[in-house]
């Protein structure tokens, strides 16, 4: 190994001058961070605001990066443009680590594509703050979220949604006798190449991890590495498999998963084991400089607000963190769960290299 | 349409002075930049494999060899893909022989259709492919097991979702150029020598194994290596096909580490620099064989190519072709209409329920639409920019008289032995660190998908271009017309027919790119193939099955509308 010599300076003096055209050509109207809510909210479609609306329609445009399920980010998307139809949407969707390598890449090479970003893994939101990613928005609609679902200071992060996750099986091919009722039960040899995860690139899995290695036991990973389970990007693919019967049970099955393919007709079970569902939040927030700045914060009110929640819960199944919204049709109260949330975060952060170690040499990566 | 083999031994230039100043000047523009377009990323590529300090951060702080000491753990990646690559290679090249050989040697009936059917595997991207045929063969619940259990059959006959699943998937849809490659050889072979051994008493199958094999076995080597060389770079089987079954080849491994968090870029760029040196050397290889005169059954002594009459063996050959186009294209397309139809995806007929919901909501979203458009506009903007730069790339390296034309020959294959996810990770990383900020538009995934097809395009038009008798041009340059002007009145004209076939080459090879979209798509300038592996992972089987069935009947109409407008253009020249 050695440091950066002289060799290399000279090489890298390509990037250095990239790097400086590229910094006079990215040119762009900042707008300030906002450290409170504006003295007189402005009462918009539904909801209120202290963006400057015109501002916003003169933008035009809003670009949404998010890890959820495409179809259901298209309807809520859809839904915002039905009240702004001058604010063009578009959206990148990719799984947690993905997308937030490739957020990072992009702002790295000074190319600012993204507005709002939402992801489901609290431990990249803390290094995106960190690395004053987010610019400071305090919204109307924070309010009506508890303290430990925002950013401290307040602004830069909310969570939007949440997520618990449990087990899932298709009852037409495994009865319900034979289902496991609780984590120690997948252990059983019996469930060797049948059953199925995320992969690490999902936050849902990571929390999954952490949670069962806090609750259930510090070894279970190592014995659950035994069943060869098969890794997936997404919940889709892990009930599709469920649904041909190429698995039997499918772990970190998200609630959200089992609401929407029971609404088509699926055949799936969800299993809500006894010892807890390993839970964590999608969390939006605005970008540092946003392309579309206004249009970023009145997306974020509208969002946070009681309609784009509705529009949340009605398109992603997702549980709301607002009281005050319903949960998604079908759906159980999530007071009527037993949630497993990490109670420390930065320790959950701090566990993510562990993590990634012990997914890629179970996926058969490493 | 054909991709042509070229036999390099053929090229004797007649080497020209630079001539006039506007050829000098195009000449030192169009070398330039496509200079750059290649080996610009790369230098990234390279870098980036020193950086062995934070992922990060651009340049490198702190560079080293230990992102390819660490390849020795990766052993088992190494290995696979060796392995994987071997087998869908073996798989194509005996296919393609067997095929070649009888569409081109045999009389069988149907042999013009079958010949035209022989090239719908090449306009189906790989991704469809593999999809298709996890639906087929998926061990519980493919269409295939489904059907041994409904015969009585016990356990599954077949697991697609195998080493073995992913080089059958490789060999029927990336190595169609298998058969393209041997039949041109076979054809330009003279029938004689088959009839020789005939007319002495030789069955018609040691004929075949004993003369015909071994006068197109240099061709078949050559096929071989070139389709060994793709097949390293292969992913898209893999994604689908491998990952379920823990088992990563170079390319997804290369998906997984970069496409997490923390990004783990160093480790991947080792990974493809490696990878880029295994298919330089295969490519090197297949050059020098082609070099060495390897067509050694084209001569200049005129034959009329014959057919043998295989009497009762016909229709077991004829049988043998349509097997292939069972097994690429009904059975494939036919699984994916029938999931794109469905509420959610099964093959459990007990279970399933019928819809036209998908294509609704394909049709509906504006992503998928502007994927469609954004796609058939690239394509039409890469082949039509890319034909005219590439027919003077041609010019430059085979008939002008520039010093160092093989290098620059050398310099244009390189894309070639880079995987193309390996390019298109070096290409963003490149333009992300440029002055112009073309991230996340067309124009850099336009630029993406010229560099890549510069070796497809320029190998397609080399075959055009070294056809056309030197003498013509000579003569209108003799007369007095400048460079431009003889190419535009001599050379251009002449090369239509070839043109356009190269045109349509390079826009169905854009329409289905893959690997170099994934990394260069941004949220306006989404293309159809990344879309369809986006939805896949996150919308559903069969939103994902409608999309490429889509995709498939958009490349297809597109290639029947070309053939007619060839046709038309054909008939004209005739007929003046």
């Amino acid at each position: 190994m050695m440091k950066t010599g002289s060799l290399t300076k000279t090489i890298w003096a390509a990037f250095a001058l990239s790097a400086l055209f590229g910094s006079a050509a990215f040119s762009q109207e900042a707008v300030a961070d906002v450290d409170a809510v504006c003295a007189n909210p402005t009462q918009a479609k539904g909801f209120k605001t202290c963006a400057d609306i015109a501002k916003a329609e003169a933008e035009g445009e809003l670009v949404f990066y998010a890890t959820d399920i495409e179809s259901g980010t298209v309807k809520v998307l859809q839904d915002f443009e039905k009240l702004y139809p001058k604010i063009k949407t578009s959206y990148v969707r990719l799984q947690a680590g993905a997308l937030y390598s490739r957020l990072l890449a992009e702002r790295q090479g000074q190319s600012y594509l993204a507005d709002v970003f939402q992801i489901g893994d609290v431990g990249l939101v803390m290094d995106f703050q960190k690395r004053g990613g987010y610019a400071r928005y305090l919204s109307p609609e924070m309010a009506a979220y508890k303290a430990e679902y925002k950013s401290n200071p307040e602004g830069y992060w909310t969570w939007a949604v949440l997520m618990p996750a449990g087990l899932a099986y298709n009852p037409n091919v495994t009865s319900e006798a034979e289902a496991p009722k609780d984590w120690n039960d997948l252990l059983d040899p019996k469930w060797q190449n049948v059953v199925s995860m995320k992969s690490a690139n999902s936050g849902m899995q990571h929390v999954t991890w952490y949670m069962i290695k806090e609750n259930v036991a510090p070894d279970y990973w190592d014995k659950f590495a035994e069943l060869k389970p098969r890794a997936f990007d997404s919940m889709v693919q892990q009930f599709d498999r469920l649904v041909n019967g190429e698995d039997k049970v499918a772990m970190t099955a998200q609630y959200a998963a089992y609401l929407e393919y029971k609404a088509k007709g699926a055949p799936i079970a969800f299993v809500a084991p006894s010892s807890g569902l390993p839970s964590g939040p999608e969390v939006v927030g605005v970008v540092k400089e946003a392309p579309h700045p206004n249009a970023a914060r009145l997306f974020l009110d509208w969002y946070l607000s009681t309609g784009g929640q509705k529009s949340s819960v009605a398109h992603w199944y997702f549980h709301s963190p607002r009281e005050d919204v319903e949960p998604p049709v079908g759906a159980l109260p999530l007071s009527q769960m037993k949630l497993l949330f990490p109670a420390d975060w930065e320790a959950y952060a701090a566990s993510r290299q562990d993590f990634l170690r012990g997914m890629r040499a179970m996926s058969g990566l490493q | 349409m054909a991709v042509q083999a070229i036999d390099d031994g053929d090229v004797a230039p007649v080497r020209r002075g630079m001539g006039p100043t506007s050829q000098g000047i195009i000449t030192a523009i169009i070398l330039l930049i496509c200079g750059a377009l290649v080996i610009y990323p790369l230098f990234f590529l390279f870098a980036e494999s020193l950086n062995i300090g934070d992922p990060q951060t651009f340049p490198p702080e702190t560079i080293g060899f230990g992102n390819y000491a660490d390849m020795l753990f990766d052993w088992r990646i190494i290995g696979n893909t060796l392995k994987v690559a071997l087998f869908s290679t073996g798989i194509a090249v005996t296919i393609g022989f067997i095929l070649a050989w009888i569409l081109t040697r045999t009389e069988i009936p149907g042999r013009a259709i079958l010949e035209r059917l022989m090239e719908i595997p090449f306009y189906v991207t790989p991704l469809v492919g593999a999809l298709s045929w996890s639906i087929l063969a998926a061990p519980q619940s493919g269409f295939l097991n489904q059907a041994w259990a409904y015969l009585g059959g016990s356990g599954s006959i077949v697991d697609i979702y195998t080493p073995m699943g992913v080089a059958w998937v490789m060999a029927l849809f990336e190595g169609s150029v298998a058969f393209v490659m041997i039949s041109a050889a076979m054809k330009s072979m003279d029938p004689a020598l088959e009839e020789g051994s005939r007319v002495l008493g030789a069955s018609k199958l040691r004929t075949m194994l004993r003369v015909t094999l071994p006068l197109v076995a240099p061709g078949v080597l050559g096929a071989a290596i070139f389709v060994f060389a793709e097949m390293l770079g292969s992913f898209a089987a893999a994604l689908v096909l491998g990952i379920p079954g823990h088992f990563y080849v170079i390319t997804t491994a290369i998906w997984e580490l970069t496409l997490s968090y923390p990004p783990d870029y160093g480790r991947a760029s080792a990974l493809g620099i490696s990878l880029f040196v295994i298919m330089f050397i295969t490519l090197a290889a297949y050059r020098w064989l082609v070099s060495k005169g390897a067509y050694s059954t084209i001569s200049g002594k005129a034959f009329r190519p014959r057919r043998m009459e295989m009497g009762r063996w016909t229709w077991v050959l004829a049988a043998f072709c349509w097997l292939y186009v069972l097994v690429s294209v009904l059975l494939p397309l036919g699984a994916l209409l029938l999931t794109s139809f469905q509420r959610f995806a099964t093959v459990l007929m007990h279970q399933a329920q019928f819809t036209m919901q998908n294509y609704v909501t394909a049709f509906s979203l504006a992503s998928i639409r502007d994927a469609i458009v954004n796609s058939l506009v690239l394509g039409v903007g890469t082949a039509s920019i890319g034909v005219f730069v590439m027919v003077l790339l041609v010019w430059i390296i085979y008939r002008s008289r520039l010093p160092g034309a093989g290098v620059i020959e050398y310099v244009i294959m390189f894309p070639q032995a880079v995987p193309r996810m390996v390019f298109g990770l070096a290409i963003l990383w490149a333009w992300l660190n440029m002055p112009v900020s073309l991230y996340g538009t067309l124009w850099l995934l336009g630029i993406g998908y010229f560099t890549v097809l510069l070796p497809l395009g320029v190998r397609t038009l080399a075959g055009v271009v070294l056809q056309v008798d030197k003498s013509l041009e000579e003569c209108a340059r003799v007369c007095g017309a400048s460079w431009t002007h003889q190419l535009r009145t001599v050379t251009l004209p002449l090369l239509k027919p070839g043109i356009l076939a190269a045109w349509l080459l390079l826009f169905i090879a854009s329409v289905r790119e893959l690997g170099v979209s994934i990394y260069l798509m941004g949220p306006n300038s989404k293309v159809i193939a990344p879309a369809i592996v986006s939805s896949w992972s996150s919308a559903g089987t069969e939103l994902t099955a409608a999309m490429a069935v889509i995709q498939t009947l958009t490349i297809f109409i597109c290639v029947m509308l070309m053939f007619w407008a060839t046709a038309r253009l054909t008939n004209q020249g005739k007929s003046t």
